[in-house]
């Protein structure tokens, strides 16, 4: 912590639930890889903790291109979950940002309960896992392809079965795209989550209306970027208000004024994601930018942020 | 791979909608291979939000400058076009790998298709300084004679040059894969190298495997990050999945992809 002349260092230190960060700056699931790329461009010390990009049980090709399209301050995605799989991740992805001393999320996604039960497992079992956060916007196989996260019921099932595999902090990451955020909440809370990430993209689509083709090859996609902002703040807020849950608050963050919006509608911590894509050091700087808000605003501890807003 | 802002130092017009544009990145011109690109921010809100990849045309390290062909076709080539030497851009770069050493040999040939010609130049550039042993034959195709830009570049860097329009405004009529066909007849290339629209570089591929020779391609595809982080930028691989262009190219083995899926 850099403390200015005069003015008291800032201590940007949080806790997650159970879980203590350095920082309350994360990064977006699947927009920092599994955090080799960025190391030449954002200073990761500075971050609380790296996410990685989704892990499935087995290795997965994702989607054919093109997987990406951008939109008006935002852009689509269909990746479809291309990983190296869980063993690889192990063997080659795990070792090495263990041993640089991150704090390391590992995102787990599956077809069914059974592969995040799995997972969970292995994960628990594995040096170096600070955290696992659930990506529940999957399709469950087993359920007709419904996404997990649609429904509370299915959701607390899936929760309860991860929960009993593993003792690590367990972060439920859930999908926008229900028409009511709050019953999913309390579902995943109720269902032994520790926190929870808001948001995870919103499901969206471009047209080329010459081609009167899909700009994507998966047709739709998940849509993020400052675009998303509102959305996410409003649902941060909305389940804040409900259950004052631990909130990792995330969609369209750019600056550090941002982030402290986040915090404000009652994230506990924040994540930029799409942001990386645009200024390769967003991350460091988003918690450099947040650390001098909050000197601006005579804040000691970052953590006073947190649901502060005045309505 | 440095992230760094660079003063624009020129910005030209050279044919309809193509800018010849140079920035002062001392440090891109010392690092930068022919087959990198450089990923631009065409401007500072979050309208358009990503940065835009372009590949290197030249480097000149003597003075710092690199530069960049840049062809109109959205809004953020628009942007970009429209900036005056003094503006300042924020790039990323060199990113990618560049073009493999020439295998051994007497001659390579260089096909390019239009904006596809820039990256070759600087391809051709460093062979006759490098590898100057060899002899570079260079193609370079163009829908007609008016955006046929950068042929004297290209052509100062060859030892051979032949050029093709579709309407033969300009040097043979045709298509620069019609003429690499006839000299793939003739001659024994140690590799041929192709930068250009799908359609040309699948051609150009089919060519060199049919007369043995190796063949290595640049490929465009949208990109967010750039550095191999958000798997969007992906082409399909020989034997199933999937390639970064960003990061595991832009330059390929043309055995590497699968050309079924990737030219449709
Ligand atoms: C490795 C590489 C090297 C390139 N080198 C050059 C070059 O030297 N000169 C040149 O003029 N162009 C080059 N391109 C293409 C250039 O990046 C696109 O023309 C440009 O991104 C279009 O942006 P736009 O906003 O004007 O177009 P729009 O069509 O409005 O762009 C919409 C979106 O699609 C993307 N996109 C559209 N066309 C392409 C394309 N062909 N390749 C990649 N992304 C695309 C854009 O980046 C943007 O995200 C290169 C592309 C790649 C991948
Ligand atoms: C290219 C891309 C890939 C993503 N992959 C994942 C993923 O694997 N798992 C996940 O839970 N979220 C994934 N996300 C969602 C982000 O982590 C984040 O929740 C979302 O993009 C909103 O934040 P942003 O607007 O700051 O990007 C991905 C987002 C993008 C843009
Ligand atoms: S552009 Fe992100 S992986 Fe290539």
């Amino acid at each position: 912590m850099r403390g200015e002349a005069g003015l008291p260092p800032v201590d940007m230190s949080v806790k997650v639930g159970p879980l203590a960060l350095p920082s309350p700056v994360l990064v977006g699931s699947g927009t920092f890889g599994f955090g080799e790329e960025y190391a030449p461009y954002c200073d990761l010390a500075r971050l609380g903790a790296i996410v990685t990009k989704a892990v499935t049980l087995r290795p997965r090709e994702g989607n054919p291109g093109p997987r990406i399209w951008e939109t008006a301050a935002g852009m689509l995605n269909a990746i479809g979950l291309q990983n190296p799989g869980l063993e690889r991740f192990l063997a080659e992805k795990l070792p090495p940002l263990v041993a640089a001393g991150h704090v390391v999320i590992v995102n787990i996604a599956g077809h069914d309960v059974e592969e995040y039960v799995k997972l969970a497992g292995a994960l628990d079992a594995a040096k170096g896992v600070a955290a696992i956060e659930v990506n529940v916007s999957c399709p469950n196989v087993s359920r007709g392809g419904i996404e997990f996260g649609r429904d509370p019921a299915v959701l607390g099932e899936l929760v309860r079965a991860v929960r009993g595999a593993t003792r690590l902090p367990l972060i439920v990451k859930l999908s926008p795209n229900v028409s009511d955020i709050v019953p999913l909440a309390a579902a995943a809370m109720e269902a032994g989550a520790d926190a929870l990430s808001l948001i995870n993209t919103l499901l969206g689509m471009a047209i080329d209306a010459r081609q009167r083709r899909p700009r994507l090859a998966n047709v739709t996609g998940g849509l993020s970027g400052p675009a998303i902002k509102p959305v996410a703040l409003r649902m941060v807020w909305q389940v804040w208000q409900a259950l004052r849950p631990p909130i990792i608050g995330m969609g369209g963050i750019m600056t550090g004024e941002d982030a402290a919006e986040f915090m404000l509608a009652g994230a506990a911590a924040v994540a930029v994601g799409t942001a990386n894509f645009v200024d390769p050091t967003s991350a460091s700087r988003v918690a450099a930018e947040l650390e001098d808000f909050c000197r601006g605003q005579r804040i000691n501890h970052v953590s006073e942020l947190t649901g502060g807003l005045q309505v | 791979m440095p992230h760094i802002s660079a003063r624009l130092t020129w910005n030209e017009e050279i044919g309809p909608g193509h800018h010849l544009m140079a920035a002062h990145a001392p440090q891109i011109a010392a690092a930068a291979r022919p087959g990198q690109f450089l990923h631009v921010r065409v401007g500072p809100t979050h309208d358009p939000l990503l940065r835009r990849p372009f590949s290197v045309l030249r480097v000149d390290e003597a003075s710092g400058q690199v530069w960049l062909l840049v062809k109109v076709v959205g809004r953020g080539t628009r942007l970009l076009a429209g900036m005056a030497p003094g503006a300042v851009l924020d790039v990323m770069g060199p990113l990618g790998c560049g073009f493999p050493e020439p295998p051994p040999g007497e001659e390579v040939a260089l096909v390019a298709g239009g904006c596809g010609v820039a990256p070759l130049i600087f391809w051709a550039d460093r062979i006759q300084t490098t590898f100057s042993h060899i002899r570079v034959v260079s193609i370079l195709g163009a829908a007609t004679e008016d955006v046929m830009v950068c042929w004297l570049d290209l052509a100062a860097r060859s030892d051979e040059f032949y050029a093709t329009t579709e309407d033969g405004s300009a040097g043979e009529r045709g298509l620069a894969s019609d003429a690499l066909r006839g000299l793939l007849a003739r001659r024994n290339f140690a590799a041929v190298y192709a930068c250009g629209p799908r359609g040309m570089l699948k051609v150009c591929a089919e060519l060199a495997r049919g007369a043995g020779v190796p063949c290595f391609v640049a490929v465009e595809e949208a990109m967010a990050c750039g550095v191999g982080a958000c798997l969007g930028c992906v082409v399909p691989a020989a034997g199933g999945g999937y390639l970064r262009v960003c990061s595991d190219g832009p330059v390929f083995a043309a055995e590497a992809l699968d050309w079924e899926a990737l030219a449709t």
